[in-house]
């Protein structure tokens, strides 16, 4: 399978600054500077593959991370994605005192994962972006987070590998949005191998798609728009 | 002077006396470990009297009676004292003085027993004691049998010898005795004469290394306890540095005014400083504070005064498990280092939530991918629960699910007539799944399935063993799910998206 592998030339301008924590090759053209800024609150729409992907990348240049109120989170394919398993805290539970315990986590971890378990007024957002901006770490929110800076979502994924009775789960093909605020408001729309066959993270290129993709994707991106004959891939 | 109390010596089987058991308790055959939680007390009550004491056997102790028995005029009266405070823990005792520890043993074992051990009737130990009087031993010995002697081989030996009584033994010479039986006869002669082979060993009581602080009025606010918590490491610290030592953990003990106690065991190694000391009595009060109705962290002041409790009576620090302050020296290999940042935050988190809410992640093997994660509390020893390197058959290969709940969700699969898919014993499926119902949301088409693939676990053993068949589920949402029917149910255990 074709898979374009992103690497650091492929990412025109991005070389990760010292203010942002590194991500994984395919997802640095997502973000403004290549990299999650430090002292920022990003929101992934809704919990997945792709905030571990998130988490992996940074865990994998050797900082410590917390995951904080999402019991089910797949450690196992975290540390396929690049997550180290021994620099992770996970607090399955932060209970009704949440702010407090994920400002303690953000005072060891460079970058904190966290469903909050209630909805936060903002009050308490203000509180912890102030902490967030004192100790330079960045906090990774799933759900709504009002004052986030970069906002990704996932828009459409597909399975491949599946058939009808025989197979088994492969690849998943995914468009993922990323916008926000700032130097973040362009919006920016890429297609991801989450995960690839080889288990990472790939930049997918539209003609590797399956033929039966459903594209219900909003009209108007350049990729729908010049899409060739799509080409089926066979999946062994 | 040795204090005897019969009925709490020799739990080592030498035959005790049914008589020696008088009415103490109900029944001669406590366990030892009450004896001796029984015999710590009855040593506490001589600590009282005499601070140096020698606990020479289960039983019995021993000190030196002279500044004692000044003190409270004359020896008999020091051990009425003994016997009558003895007898309020309801055990009997007898007491006997001489002039070296072997004698006076001999003494209090010849004293008959106090008739019985009640304390009205203190007055009656008088013949529990046995004083011998100063220059007096060698004669009292002189008349005891050799029998006595702890080395029953001698004895028997003296006694086939003609030397029934200690007097006769001693009155041979000490060169001869000393060529004829070696250095155990040597020993029992000096005995013999009451001369003491070695002086008693009475330590000073163990100094009290914990230091406390008593707020009066009981301080509801957390940051004069801290303050003072900060004080109290400095004292403990520079008790623990006069000696030499080091705790490898301390125990924070804050007691309330209503009387309820927060007690929690804080890893020290010697490497605490006194404000880090003072961060933890914080982290711990923080835990026990009132979580506010809407989840924000509050002021302190804020919330000053609410406390349920009534504030803090005593804040106690003690040092655990002492040991000999030799410095630091870090592994050169190993696990990955917890920096003093991130264990800060983690024992920060622990105090909030308790010990268990704070995990590390530890990769290992297993068939389900629950089970190849084990999540090991933070500050344990990290090692999975099952081997990684074992080859586990009947695992699902491929990308792992993003998403593993820790408990099954329940879930209904149906075919395209809508009857549930059912999984024979023979393996085979009813019918092509075509529907993914979940509880609370609406049902998602199937678009691609794989399986079903058995698996049976532990079939030995009735406990552990399950039977399953798992399915991948590709749903027309892009999602796909793991799931698997066991017992006739539909479950999602993992998900992909």
């Amino acid at each position: 399978m074709p898979v374009g592998e992103s690497g650091p030339s492929a990412v025109p301008g991005a070389a990760p600054g010292s203010g942002t924590l590194p991500v994984l090759p395919a997802l640095r053209e997502l973000l403004p500077r290549g990299g999650l800024a430090r002292g920022s609150v990003l929101a992934v729409a809704e919990f997945g593959l792709l905030c571990l992907a998130l988490v992996a990348g940074v865990s994998a240049d050797g900082a410590w991370c917390g995951i904080a109120g999402i019991p089910e989170a797949g450690v196992l394919a975290a540390v396929g994605l690049g997550l180290d398993a021994g620099r992770t805290l996970l607090v399955p539970d932060p209970g009704p005192a949440w702010p407090q315990v994920v400002a303690s986590l953000l005072d060891g971890c460079e970058l904190v994962l966290l469903r909050p378990p209630a909805r936060a007024p903002a009050q308490v957002r203000q509180r912890l972006e102030a902490t967030l901006r004192r100790g330079r770490g960045v906090l990774l929110v799933t759900g709504d987070w009002p004052g986030a800076q970069v906002r990704l979502r996932v828009v459409t994924q597909r399975w491949t590998g599946l058939g009808d009775g025989h197979g088994r789960l492969r690849a998943c093909c995914a468009e993922v949005v990323a916008n926000g605020r700032g130097e973040a408001a362009m919006t920016r729309t890429r297609w991801l191998w989450l995960p690839a066959e080889n288990g990472g993270v790939a930049v997918a290129d539209p003609r590797d798609l399956p033929a039966d993709f459903p594209f219900d994707v909003p009209a108007g991106l350049p990729f729908t728009q010049a899409s060739p004959a799509l080409r089926a891939v066979s999946n062994g | 002077m040795v204090v005897s109390c019969p009925g709490l010596c020799c739990p080592d089987g030498r035959p005790r006396d049914p008589g020696d058991f008088g009415d103490f308790g109900d029944s001669g055959d406590f366990g030892h470990l009450e004896a001796a939680r029984l015999l710590e007390r009855v040593i506490a009550v001589v600590t009282g009297f005499c601070p140096k004491v020698e606990v020479v056997e289960p039983g019995v102790c021993a000190f030196g009676a002279r500044g004692p028995a000044r003190y409270f005029g004359g020896e008999t009266a020091l051990a009425a004292r003994i016997i009558a405070a003895v007898a309020d823990l309801v055990v009997e005792s007898r007491v006997g003085v001489a002039d070296g520890l072997f004698a006076a043993l001999l003494a209090a074992r010849g004293a008959s027993p106090a008739s019985a051990a009640s304390p009205g009737r203190a007055a009656d130990s008088s013949s529990a004691i046995l004083v011998v009087p100063p220059g007096g031993t060698a004669q009292f010995l002189a008349a005891q049998p050799v029998s006595v002697l702890a080395d029953q081989d001698l004895a028997g030996l003296l006694k086939r010898l003609g030397l029934g009584k200690l007097g006769e033994f001693a009155a041979l010479p000490a060169r001869d005795v000393a060529s004829r039986f070696g250095d155990a006869g040597e020993y029992a002669h000096r005995l013999a004469r009451g001369l003491d082979p070695r002086s008693l060993a009475a330590r000073p009581p163990p100094a009290d290394l914990s230091v406390a602080q008593e707020f009066d009025p009981p301080e509801s606010r957390a940051e004069p306890v801290v303050f003072a918590a900060k004080a109290l490491a400095e004292q403990l610290h520079a008790g623990l540095a006069a000696r030499g030592l080091t705790c490898v953990c301390v125990q924070v003990r804050a007691t309330w005014a209503d009387g309820r106690e927060s007690s929690r065991l804080w890893r020290h190694d010697g490497l605490l400083s006194a404000a880090g000391v003072a961060d933890r009595v914080r982290w711990q009060l923080d835990g026990w504070r009132p979580t506010p109705g809407d989840g924000a962290p509050s002021d302190r002041e804020a919330d000053a005064g609410q406390h349920p409790e009534g504030g803090i009576a005593v804040l106690r620090l003690s040092p655990d498990l002492l040991v000999r302050a030799a410095g630091q020296q870090l592994a050169l290999w190993g696990e990955t280092v917890v920096s003093d940042r991130v264990a800060r935050a983690a024992m920060r988190v622990q105090a909030m939530l308790g010990h268990e809410a704070v995990l590390r992640p530890v990769i290992g093997g297993g068939r389900d991918f629950a089970d190849q994660v084990t999540p090991i509390p933070f500050g344990e020893k990290t090692e999975p629960r099952l081997a990684a390197d074992q080859p586990w058959p009947g695992r699902v290969i491929g990308p792992a699910p993003s998403l593993v709940y820790p408990a099954a969700h329940e879930a209904e699969v149906t075919d395209d007539a809508g009857e549930i898919v059912t999984v024979s014993g023979r393996c085979m499926v009813s019918a092509a799944p075509a529907r993914l119902a979940m509880p609370g949301e609406p049902p998602r088409r199937v678009t691609g399935w794989a399986g079903p693939w058995p698996l049976s676990e532990r079939w030995w053993d009735p406990a552990a063993a399950r039977r399953r068949a798992r399915f991948q589920l590709a749903t027309d949402d892009g999602r796909a799910w793991l799931a698997v029917v066991q017992d006739g149910r539909w479950l999602i255990e993992a998900a992909y998206w």
